[in-house]
């Protein structure tokens, strides 16, 4: 069930272990799982060498250091290696984009798909800063958690993306 | 606890967490997309299975009294906004905010493009909170407001009446509409091509 040499494993076993790994979030480190605050951590420690007047603002401030912070950044940094041993493990590694864009919108250059990615990336976390939460945080854990924040957010999530997925891209 | 120590227990948890997300497919833009056209189910089942696993838990180390819980505060504008920007984003993108390292992971050269976005949108609101955002992010704010705070029922009850209606739904969702079809033939979440026979299709080179 869980051969690490499968190129797949059944959503629920996957959605399990995650599950799971709220047992060291809230034992060991105090809180639950999240990661679109470290997304602050990186920038702003990074924004520090360019812009060292960004630590006067407070939400910078609170995001540049101490254990939870870097135990985020560490999780993320994590997520790749983890991902990175599995895909190698079952042979199916990626590169460039999936063929799914060219389905999804046609005939396309890398350089578009780039373009839109860092858009997307963009927008995604900037939403997920507002929201004080992403699929993670809001989701995963805020849900697991019954927070009605964490209901409204993770309601809106859905019904944005389940529009614009049908609005921008063909049906796949 | 130390930054070194809590550094090493996030990498651990990490890569399994990353490990799952891998086989889980949800590290494809594919998995995530076609789940937002409801059209397949992937990234949902393997959602509410964590969700589920959560709140069992989290009704036991709540109820046995080893763990406290940290909901978020309720801020009604912000969740509504800042969701729904996300949602959007996530649709362009293909990624949520730690799907997108997984996707690093694997090799997808796109989800670089999409990180380095995800830290700028960061800064882009840290720059903007104190003065721009302010506004948007206290309206409506009701603190840490729980839905079983709400009802008056305790957590670890609710939580796993909660659990089991989700495990029941996931049970339906499964009847519908099986996992491994809904993957595709190349574990992308591409469905099989209708102009190409199903052994072309996963022969093919995942370029």
């Amino acid at each position: 069930m869980l051969g690490l040499t499968k190129r797949a494993w059944s959503p629920y076993t996957a959605g399990i272990i995650v599950g799971l790994l709220q047992i060291p979030a809230f034992l060991l480190i105090g809180t639950a799982l999240g990661t679109s605050s470290s997304y602050v951590t990186i920038s702003a420690n990074l924004a520090q060498f360019v812009d060292p007047s960004i630590v006067e603002i407070k939400y910078a401030a609170n995001h540049l250091g101490g254990a939870k912070n870097w135990w985020q950044v560490a999780l993320i940094a994590g997520i790749v290696l983890g991902a990175f041993l599995s895909s190698r493990l079952s042979g199916t590694p990626r590169w460039g984009h999936s063929p799914f864009w060219a389905r999804a919108m046609g005939a396309h250059t890398p350089a578009r798909r780039y373009a839109m990615a860092t858009l997307g990336g963009f927008i995604m976390v900037f939403g997920a800063r507002i929201a004080d939460g992403c699929t993670s945080g809001h989701g995963v854990s805020g849900i697991a958690q019954l927070a009605i924040g964490s209901f409204i957010a993770v309601t809106a999530m859905f019904a944005a993306g389940i529009i614009t997925a049908n609005l921008i891209y063909k049906r796949v | 606890m130390s930054v070194f120590a809590a550094i090493l227990i996030g990498l651990a948890m990490g890569a399994i967490f990353g490990m799952a997300l891998e086989k889980g497919r949800v590290c494809e833009g594919g998995v995530i997309v076609c789940q937002m056209q409801m059209s397949r189910h992937a990234m949902l089942k393997m959602f509410l299975s964590a969700v589920a696993t959560g709140l069992i838990v989290l009704a036991i180390l709540v109820g046995f009294g080893f763990a406290k819980l940290s909901p978020k505060a309720t801020l009604f504008a912000a969740d509504i906004v800042g969701g729904a920007i996300l949602g959007v984003g996530i649709v362009i993108a293909g990624a949520c905010p730690g799907t997108v390292l997984a996707q690093i992971g694997t090799g997808y050269k796109d989800a670089i493009f999409t990180f380095i976005g995800g830290l700028f949108g960061a800064l882009a609101f840290t720059y903007m909170e104190p003065n721009i955002l302010k506004p948007v992010l206290t309206t409506g704010a009701y603190g840490r407001l729980t839905l079983d705070q709400l009802l008056g029922v305790p957590f670890p009850a609710l939580a796993l009446g909660f659990a089991a209606i989700i495990i029941g739904l996931l049970v339906w969702l499964e009847k519908v509409s099986p996992w491994e079809k809904e993957i595709g033939p190349n574990a992308d979440g591409v469905p099989e091509d209708p102009a190409l026979p199903a052994a072309v299709a996963a022969a093919a080179p995942s370029r």
